[in-house]
């Protein structure tokens, strides 16, 4: 059955066509239950977490600050990240303080944090409570600051008050203040900014180790990569820089634009580096403007030969064949496109499947600047994705997924291995770190291999525990 | 010496009421949950679902989402909209739980759940627990009482029957384990559990839990309110109330015995207690851990109180260990006293911290330098500088995964935390460099 004949798809066009409809409010899902992202409080906090030797001070009951926590404390802090433990702390608002106002308590929780943690940094975070009942947490910041030896800042941070977005981009905002009028141009220096590497559970480092392998070869240095563990020091330093560029161009965007405004500082504006032009495109937008193009186009051609093979196969595979990209399986959707385009470089022809309506709505920006630099893929949106509850969305977009797969001549899936869809997988999970990065032309041989061992084992046996566990054990 | 952190900075080891409440509501199976809350205390209903170990091909959580314009306006129509939403769900109960946001603002849930009550085919339970209101433990005692209050019916009382309140409120991060042992040592003394509050617990055993002959409960931090309760509205009986929880060789043998004479089956609990610690002694001899010679090394408890006050006998009895400092995550003045009369009893005088912090661990790890740990990763990384060679990791969270649960209850729990010992006594003893390099 031909992709438009079944009565399980919702839309099918142009990525520019979706677009289109989110913004004439045709796709917002009329299931208020389903599909909830984080809020604007969890952002805010992986951002100024991504600061080293901060006290992100929430303003709040326990709970806000105990879903990040447990994650710092456990799978991400020591363990993976090789940070030490660090403080979540929080004012701890009892029925008491949402009654009579918090902030005497807040003023006390900044000095008790300045003396026991001895920060360079203390974010005041607010988030609902305090919100809704007022406290002035700009106030008492800049109150705070008389007392204490650490910079203190306050961020509007209620959950409510913004969608996921909103919190990265007030917290970059915020972070802004921290900058000094410059003292010198350091030349050839560079902020990489987007990131949010703390301890928080975030990004995995390897994307970023392979771009700054790649900027240091070509000469660029970099002051500080902002906020994936810099210091209060190096932001301050911030405008000494000739240019800023991002890491991830969803969550650096805001801040590069902001920068340039009010700072003058340019910004390389480019995607995400998957596949060889991406990758030429960021490497040379970062070089051209410092004068290091012809660093550049050799590292460029030497890491371009050290590669051939793999630019050869992908080349030689993909050609002709139909590379169906699931985002919501995939490790973000800024990426999903991303790999979008390097399939379509490489031959084929990438059809999206199920990009929430939620996530065009909030990464609008973004997906625009996509659609400018030519990306623009064919998008299937299933009925499965408005599902209430996430089994019974997972369960039937597998389902959808494996009949519209069928549909097509020459499929192979890029997503990750929790799908089953009867032809060949390439496994992009980032959970999986043997294959990473993705990023650069290490990238490029990573994903290789991957698409190696998805052509070359596709006629062995799927896992049907694994995928009984995931959808049941009756799909089809 | 007994200390508790006063302080307005904390960083706090328990979640908010809200979260408690959604672990408690999720152990009632067959039902949804629906929060109404901003999308980020969603997390703590989804973190709540690991918690209770629930299946998410047969428990769904739903959100209201809630923006400025409901925190502005108000988001009673939208819970309304969002209950009616949950009609193509085939469930038999809805717990609607509500967070701090919409309660300040004056949302009136239980108005809301009552409207819609005719509309649906479900029971909707409303449970008010804003996360400003307390801890994780007293979000499950709210939610306990938002149940009993609603659903808890006057029955017959069925002759040797127990209830069970708060297996949850404990920090074994398999604490599943702890639950089936005691419900495999009910059974065997012919005690039928009328009612789990809560875990995998039919909506209709909800109803019938005033027919039990006593409540047993099984947290030291959580269920205090729910037994009262039950005693005071049902006249239900509270059993082993003055009792550290089965943990250690003595602690489950007075536990057993307090059952048995209960329940007048005596040599059933006393056959019980001679093959579980015949079973330990024999296992041990066999296996032969090498982690037994910590004599007297001063040691840490930093735990819930469920965990951590029986472990103060076993780490003395068994272990032969000197407890020096004990930090309970929750401040309870009955856990406390149970604690004080164990120290009594057993001649020990440590420093004592109620609903420690992470910080508060620290600073008391640092005036007391233990050896020894018995805590969780946290403690881990908390203790790092301070040259304590082990941390048992017993009480959640831990790095190692487990797939299959295990309990710290009865005589295989004593097996698993040996093990638990004996392996991180290995770890102690990994060489960290090779002296020289294979030739192979």
């Amino acid at each position: 059955m031909e992709p438009d004949e079944r009565d399980d798809i919702v839309f099918h066009g142009t990525l520019q066509q979706l677009v289109e409809k989110v913004e004439r409010g045709e796709m917002v899902p009329k299931l208020q239950a389903s599909h909830a992202p984080m809020c604007k409080f969890f952002t805010s906090f992986y951002v100024i977490s991504g600061i080293r030797h901060v006290v992100p001070l929430v303003h709040g009951p326990t709970g806000c600050p105990l879903w990040v926590s447990d994650i710092v404390r456990t799978r991400e802090c020591c363990e993976f990240r090789g940070v030490p433990l660090e403080p979540t702390a929080c004012t701890s608002l009892d029925e008491t303080n949402v009654i009579y106002g918090g902030e005497g308590k807040l003023l006390e929780a900044v000095k008790e944090a300045d003396e026991r943690y001895h920060p360079d940094l203390i974010v005041i975070l607010s988030c609902c409570c305090s919100g809704i009942i007022g406290d002035d947490v700009e106030s008492v910041a800049r109150e705070a600051e008389k007392f204490v030896h650490a910079r203190v800042l306050a961020l509007r941070s209620e959950g409510f008050g913004g969608d996921f977005r909103s919190g990265y981009e007030d917290a970059f905002e915020l972070i802004m203040d921290l900058m000094e009028p410059p003292k010198t141009i350091r030349k050839r220096t560079i902020n990489l900014i987007g990131a949010r590497m703390g301890p928080s559970l975030t990004e995995f480092s390897d994307d970023l180790d392979e771009i700054t392998k790649l900027l240091h070869e070509v000469g660029v240095k970099i002051n500080a990569v902002i906020a994936g563990g810099c210091t209060v020091e190096e932001i301050r330093r911030a405008r000494e820089v000739e240019l800023n560029a991002s890491w991830c161009y969803d969550w650096g965007q805001k801040l590069g634009d902001a920068m340039e405004a009010r700072f003058g500082i340019p910004y390389s504006r480019t995607g995400q580096p998957y596949g060889l032009k991406a990758t030429e495109e960021w490497l040379m937008g970062i070089a051209r403007p410092l004068g290091l193009e012809k660093e550049a186009e050799r590292v460029i051609r030497e890491e371009t030969e050290r590669i051939r093979p793999d630019l050869d196969y992908l080349q030689r595979t993909l050609e002709g064949k139909t590379a169906i990209i699931e985002i919501s399986e995939f490790p973000g959707p800024i990426r999903a496109l991303s790999l979008a385009r390097m399939a379509e470089e490489c031959g084929a022809h990438p059809v999206v499947i199920n990009v929430h309506p939620y996530t065009i709505k909030e990464r609008m920006p973004s997906i625009k600047f996509l659609l400018e630099t030519g990306v623009n893929p064919e998008v299937i949106l299933t009925k499965g994705l408005f599902r209430l509850g996430s089994f019974r969305s997972s369960r039937e977009t597998e389902r959808e997924l494996e009949g519209i797969v069928s549909s097509f001549d020459d499929p192979i899936f890029f997503g990750n291995a929790a799908r089953y869809p009867g032809c060949p997988v390439v496994n992009l999970t980032l959970l999986n770190p043997v294959y990473l990065p993705h990023y650069g032309f290490r990238g490029i041989h990573n994903i290789a291999a991957l698409l190696r061992q998805a052509m070359e084992n596709q006629r062995l046996p799927r896992s049907t525990l694994f995928r009984g566990m995931l959808y049941g054990n009756e799909t089809s | 010496m007994r200390t508790m952190p006063t302080d307005a900075c904390l960083d706090p080891y328990v979640r908010c009421a809200l979260s408690g409440a959604a672990q408690t509501a999720l152990g009632v199976s067959d039902s949804a949950v629906l929060a109404h809350a901003p999308q980020g205390c969603n997390y703590l209903v989804d973190g709540a679902f690991s918690w209770q170990d629930c299946d998410y091909a047969q428990t769904t959580t739903l959100c209201t989402k809630l923006c400025e314009d409901e925190i502005v306006h108000g988001g009673e129509e939208l819970l309304a909209r969002t209950i009616l939403e949950a009609k193509e769900l085939d469930i038999s109960a809805l717990f609607v739980l509500s967070a701090c946001g919409p309660e300040i603002v004056g949302d009136d849930i239980v108005a809301v759940c009552e409207d819609m009550q005719p509309k649906v085919d479900f029971k909707i339970i409303p449970i008010e627990c804003a996360g400003f209101r307390g801890s994780q433990y007293d979000g499950i005692d709210l939610a306990l009482d938002a149940m009993l209050r609603t659903l808890a019916e006057t029955r017959p009382t069925i002759p040797n029957s127990v209830c069970l309140v708060a297996p949850h409120a404990n920090a074994n991060p398999t604490w599943m384990a702890d639950l089936a042992w005691v419900k495999d040592v009910l059974s065997r003394l012919g005690v039928q559990v009328v009612a789990t509050l809560t875990h995998a617990t039919p909506l209709s055993d909800l109803a019938d839990v005033a027919a039990a002959e006593g409540v047993l409960q099984l947290s030291h931090d959580a269920g205090y309110r729910a037994v009262a309760y039950l005693a005071d509205t049902f006249g239900v009986e509270p059993l082993c109330a003055e009792l550290p929880l089965p943990i250690g060789m003595t602690n489950a043998r007075r536990w057993l015995t307090s059952l048995g004479e209960r329940f007048d089956a005596e040599p059933i609990a006393e056959n019980m207690i001679a093959d579980g610690e015949r079973m330990v002694t024999e296992t041990c001899r066999r296996r032969w851990p090498m982690a037994r010679f910590f004599y007297r090394t001063p040691a840490a408890i930093v735990a819930d109180a469920t965990i951590g006050i029986p472990l103060v006998r076993f780490a003395t009895e068994e272990m032969e260990l000197t407890p020096a400092l004990v930090a309970l995550r929750s401040a309870n003045l009955d856990a406390e006293r149970l604690l004080e009369r164990e120290l009594n009893e057993l001649g020990l005088a440590p420093q004592v911290v109620c609903g420690t912090d992470v910080y508060t661990t620290r600073r008391s790890l640092e005036a007391v330098r233990p050896r020894v740990v018995f805590g969780s990763t946290i403690e881990r990384h908390a203790s790092e500088g301070l040259d304590v060679p082990y941390i048992f990791e017993v009480v959640r969270p831990v790095r190692q995964f487990r797939l299959l649960n295990r309990e710290y209850f009865g005589y295989r729990g004593i097996l698993n935390l040996l093990e638990c010992i004996q392996n991180e006594w290995s770890d102690r003893w990994r060489s960290t460099q090779r002296r020289y390099a294979a030739r192979w």
